[in-house]
């Protein structure tokens, strides 16, 4: 017992010395942050005038300097970090100048040399800067620090501050290859860091779709999305049948968006493809297209296993006229299960969209729609709310 | 039936403006520079510093009048375009300010790329201009100032940085605007300030973007505002969605400069 | 003694971890992400029973958050008071004829779906009372978004809080089937427009002492947990989930409060039995302001529900402690929160009592009674200390010297009285659950258009 107690006490003596550091810690933290926050805030008070001077001037020919007088290293960094705020909103000359502005007042150098500090926490902070700085001298150094990182939260910061700052391709690529030779699957993350380049981005992507890796192939595809680029549609050609299920769902899907001529058997063999991304996408964009046959190709899939399918059918089917409007109807009056739920609901919706036409064509193409829908469910306009029983269970979306 | 006294400093003060317009067209240069700064009720040595800070520089000519009141001055730049005019600007606040710390004389600026441009009627309007609203701040005098009818912009923006480089943007290409940083405060402006157009962030505190967009144009003012969007949403149905809105242009962040005012001339025109 | 060890070592994970999370909050942007159309699609899930008085602000924030593309879906939980009303009036909601429920899992029928054209993000499902879980699992059946987020009607979620939740699970997004975040005690802030623009501590007690709780629970206990995938819970509060997991392990499970633990669970033993890798992470940068009770009834009603709810996920999933198939989650998750969490009230009160017995009969040992009373009030106040600096590390949320001041104190006053009371709750939970107790108790709201969110009393 006494033994137990002498370990107690001294357990007693050391939490009491730790708590006693602690709040020391805690205190002197706290205290610290706040005068360096209001000393922050004094110098963009004092600077207010130079701020105001650079966003002025931006569009001069002259180089832009720093304010006159000597600056203290806090001071520094609240103009420093002022200019990376700019820098990240603006594109075009101005954001050059301010780039340049970095440059001659010797902020990229602090930072690169802080990039051998001791300190993980400095050389990381200094990484994002020189990022926001949009620094080409400091990439290969980051890059080296790239290839010894663990994945964490932190090798993505590098990677964005590598692709916003890189002067060539082969380094966006070699930085690629950092991000994602760790095996995980962040196509999307890495295309949204793709596109922060200064470079022209199509000619990169052109690269990297054609490149024999097919992660590359992957980030280039996600990075496509919301761009409109003509030079990679002979690449898409060739991927739409790649062997790899999602690089094919998504080569279908961007090959799609850009409006092509498709033939008919084209259109059967991608509406009997084994991955449902791709029939969803298919028979999305049948909607718009107006192809012929393409109307039994949707009924059909009405009853397809997927309700992404089923639901873009049916959409298809709402926009495609009066014959497909037909077809919806008959399909809500006469079919059963899922093919029916799906049919009904976007009638509905049909119903219900169309109803504020401004224009005489989208009233006259509602006003055929409405009696097909009057001569299959009766001119009741009443809607009636219909209730869904929890039966069955469809696990597709 | 101006009193004798007004009268007497009126004419000295108009000798003054002619003095410094004569000067001008004296000199060499097509593009030249103004600072006017009013010292009124601070120490009496401040022109002696400023013309020490101005010697200070070499190769820098100046010239200097003094104003109407005691411790006002003008300072004619010769040669110098408005950034640099700027600069001194700065330059001669952070000296003074090391010098002087009790007092914060107040200056206005102006560049001129035209020797013509200099007349006793702009030279009067800048020394108003920093009477009329004495700040410690440096105001920078422009000629759009100085015309009456000016397209209002409304700047709706909840990122305080990109709201002021909108501002002192706009401002230099001769709008009236205001700002807001959030959807409510905004819809309340436009229906009292009735802007000519909204300069709008979608992603706002407040309201979400599409119903404030269909908000704006329900709202009861004379002409509905062109809207002009700029965000970071780059999402396509928004973007579409917006169109369908009656939204007029749509910009997406990171944003240039040049382009912006562009598509705002076009939208206003 | 043990417990003392596992606090202290899940909090050095805690440490360990905490400058990579401030690293990762300061030095992650969020404008390219924010408005891109790579980031993953998300369904807001929002159960509303009588939240007649906040729902309005409540949705109103959440269609203002800082994200691509997402939905807001509100599941009035037949409220008898004017929510669905309220609702209908503000957004002119109409009901949708046929609506295209998924019926992936089970739930009682809906009323209807509402919704509004003009608001093209949003949808109310108006059902009978079926309790929180139905209601969630009825928002899942017509979520149209892979990924969806449950969220409580009395929170407020901060504008980033979504998208910085979106970005950890783009770091990882095969593996993570769900992500956890910070939730923080609203009252004493200032909130305007649907956010929190000044944050203060609240000024009443109740709330206060929850407030360093929530915060020692938060920062100390499930970074660490999350750090080595032990997360036993993620707060019904805000939490992100994979729909399709969801889904597999057959939803939420109603009839018992604590569905926001029991779906951790759920999805740690799917994983673990179908041998997928996965994690289920903590982001503590991604904030939800929630609404603390400020009186001892209701907050004595919320704990009993707890502990009645944790009782029941302990018996009910007993079977996964200390067996090494479940890895952490067997060997360390689960028996800690049977034996530390869900018994710890017993241990301490026999051993208290043991303590007494034995002094009382020989007084020359009240030493050992003020010992090991010390040992007990200056480790857990340590414990509490060490969370604090970890706030201060990595993210400085509050400002002023007089709050640290503040929090130091009320950390220190919690173990006389309140802690004691937290047990005795437990217990009172644990006694409701044995006598088949199971309702939900008053859980009243208060609007947060008052200022300082809790003028009105209860």
């Amino acid at each position: 017992m006494e033994a137990h107690l002498t370990i107690a006490i001294y357990f007693i003596y050391v939490c009491l010395v730790l708590i006693g550091i602690g709040i020391a810690l805690l205190f002197f933290m706290k205290i610290r942050h706040i005068r360096i926050q209001r000393k922050k805030e004094f110098y963009l008070q004092k600077h207010q005038d130079y701020f105001k001077f650079i966003q002025l001037h931006l569009n001069g020919v002259s180089a832009l300097p720093l304010p006159p007088g000597s600056l203290t290293k806090l001071e520094r960094r609240v103009i420093q970090e002022k200019s990376i705020e700019w820098i990240e909103q603006l594109k075009g000359d101005l954001r050059e100048k301010l780039i340049t502005l970095c440059q001659d007042a010797g902020f990229v150098q602090d930072d690169i040399k802080l990039l051998d500090s001791l300190f993980y926490g400095r050389r990381i902070a200094a990484a994002y800067r020189l990022g926001g700085m949009r620094s080409a001298e400091a990439v290969p150094r980051l890059l080296s620090m790239m290839e010894q990182e663990k994945y964490s939260a932190l090798t993505i910061v590098l990677a964005r501050a590598i692709s916003k700052s890189a002067e060539r391709g082969d380094q966006l690529k070699e930085m690629l290859h950092h991000l994602l030779r760790h095996g995980k699957p962040i196509h999307n993350m890495a295309a949204d860091i793709i596109m922060e380049t200064r470079l022209d981005a199509s000619r990169i992507l052109v690269k990297l779709l054609e490149d024999e890796n097919s992660d590359f192939v992957k980030v280039a595809l996600a990075a496509m999305w919301g761009q409109a680029i003509p030079e990679v549609v002979p690449a898409l050609d060739r991927l739409v049948v790649a062997e790899e299920k999602d690089v094919r769902a998504e080569a279908v899907k961007l090959y799609l968006s850009s409006n092509p001529v498709l033939k008919d058997e084209t259109i059967r063999d991608l509406m009997s493809d084994s991955d449902w991304e791709v029939r969803a996408t298919v028979a999305k964009s049948l909607g718009t297209m107006h192809a012929a046959g393409s109307i039994p190709l949707l009924r059909t899939a009405l009853q397809d296993a997927n309700w992404w399918v089923r639901n873009n059918s049916a959409e298809s089917l709402a926009l495609l006229g009066e014959t497909g409007f037909e077809v919806l109807c008959q399909i809500a009056k006469h079919g059963s299960g899922v093919e029916r739920e799906i049919a009904l609901y976007h009638i509905e919706r049909t119903m219900l969209q169309d109803g504020d036409h401004q224009k005489l064509d989208q009233m006259v193409a509602y006003n055929k729609k409405k009696l097909l829908y009057e001569r299959y469910f009766g001119v009741s306009e009443s809607t009636k709310v219909r209730q869904v029983a929890a039966v069955g269970g469809d696990y597709t979306a | 039936m101006v009193p004798n006294t007004a009268l007497q400093s009126e004419k000295e003060q108009y000798s003054t403006y002619l003095d410094i317009e004569q000067s001008v067209s004296g000199t060499a240069f097509e593009t030249n520079g103004i600072v006017f700064i009013s010292c009124a009720g601070g120490p009496s040595y401040m022109e002696k510093q400023v013309r020490g800070i101005l010697e200070s520089q070499p190769g820098l000519s100046f010239e200097i009048w003094n104003g109407q009141e005691n411790g006002d001055m003008f300072i004619l730049l010769p040669g110098q375009s408005l950034d640099a005019v700027h600069f001194q600007g700065l330059l001669l606040k952070q000296r003074l300010g090391e010098i002087v710390t009790v007092f914060v004389p107040s200056m206005t600026l102006a560049g001129f790329s035209q020797r013509e441009e200099i007349t006793q009627q702009v030279l009067k309007q800048m020394e108003e201009s920093v009477k009329q609203n004495p700040t410690g701040d440096i105001h920078i005098f422009s000629k759009e100032e100085m015309r009456s009818v000016r397209s209002r912009v409304l700047i709706v923006e909840g990122d305080a940085t990109v709201r002021e480089f909108l501002q002192i943007r706009l401002r230099m290409q001769g709008y009236e605007t205001i700002v807001a940083d959030n959807g409510l405060t905004a819809l309340e402006l436009i229906g009292k300030w009735e802007p000519d157009l909204v300069l709008t962030e979608l992603n706002l505190y407040g309201i979400d973007g599409l119903p404030y967009i269909h908000h704006i144009q329900q709202l009861n003012v004379s002409v509905v505002p062109k809207i002009v969007v700029l965000t970071e949403q780059r999402v396509e149905q928004t973007i579409s969605l917006c169109f369908q809105n009656g939204v007029d242009d749509y910009i997406t962040k990171p944003f240039s400069p040049v382009e912006l005012d562009a598509r705002i001339r076009r939208c206003i025109q | 003694m043990t417990v003392n060890i596992i606090y202290f070592s899940i909090m050095a994970f805690s440490f360990r971890n905490i400058m990579t999370i401030f690293r990762r909050a300061a030095f992650s942007k969020f404008n390219t992400l924010s408005g891109s159309e790579l980031v993953p699609s998300i369904s807001l899930l929002v159960p509303a029973y009588n939240e007649e008085l906040t729902v309005i602000e409540n949705v109103k924030c959440l269609m203002t958050l800082n994200y691509p593309t997402y939905e807001v879906i509100v599941i009035n939980d037949g409220s008898s008071d004017d929510t669905l009303e309220v609702l209908r009036n503000e957004f002119g909601l109409e009901p949708l004829p046929n609506p295209e429920m998924r019926n992936s899992i089970d739930c009682q029928p809906v009323n209807a779906v509402y919704y509004n054209p003009q608001y093209p993000h949003l949808y109310v499902i108006d059902k009978p009372n079926g309790g929180k879980a139905d209601s969630l699992n009825a928002g899942i059946n017509l979520s149209h978004y892979p990924l969806i987020s449950s969220i409580d009607a009395d929170s407020l979620l901060e504008k980033d809080a979504l998208i910085r939740m979106a970005r950890m699970y783009m770091e990882n997004p095969e593996e993570t089937v769900a992500i956890g975040g910070d939730v923080r005690i609203a009252n004493g802030c200032h909130i305007e427009n649907g956010a929190v623009k000044e944050v203060s501590l609240p000024r009443k007690m109740w709330p206060m002492f929850q407030a360093v709780e929530y915060l020692k629970a938060f920062l100390g206990g499930r970074i660490g947990w999350s750090s080595i995938n032990g997360l036993i819970i993620v707060s019904g509060a805000f939490g992100l989930f994979r729909k399709d997991y969801v889904i597999a392990v057959g939803g939420y499970r109603g009839g018992y409060p604590g569905e926001d633990m029991n779906i951790i669970i759920k999805l740690h033993r799917y994983m673990l039995e179908n041998k997928l890798k996965y994690r289920i992470a903590f982001c503590p940068e991604a904030v939800c302001w929630t609404q603390a009770p400020d009186s001892y009834r209701i907050l004595s009603n919320q704990r009993k529900r707890w502990g009645r709810g944790n009782l029941k996920n302990m018996i009910e999933n007993y079977d996964m402690a200390f067996k090494p198939k479940y890895k952490v989650m067997g060997l360390l998750t689960m028996p800690y929160n049977i034996i530390f969490e869900a018994l710890n009230p017993y241990f301490k009160i026999t051993g208290l009592l043991a303590l007494i017995g034995y002094t009382v009969i020989d007084m020359t040992h009240w030493r050992i009674l003020l010992v090991f009373g010390l040992v007990n009030i200056l480790s857990g106040y340590l414990l509490s200390i060490g969370a604090l600096l970890l706030e201060e590390l990595a993210f400085k949320r509050f400002n002023k010297v007089s709050d640290l001041a503040r929090m130091m104190l009320y950390s220190a006053l919690k173990f006389f009285g309140y802690a004691q009371l937290g047990g005795l709750w437990r217990i009172q939970g644990h006694i409701q659950y044995l006598r088949n107790n199971n309702s939900w108790g008053t859980m009243t709201r208060q609007s947060w258009k008052s200022d300082n969110g809790n003028t009105k009393s209860a």
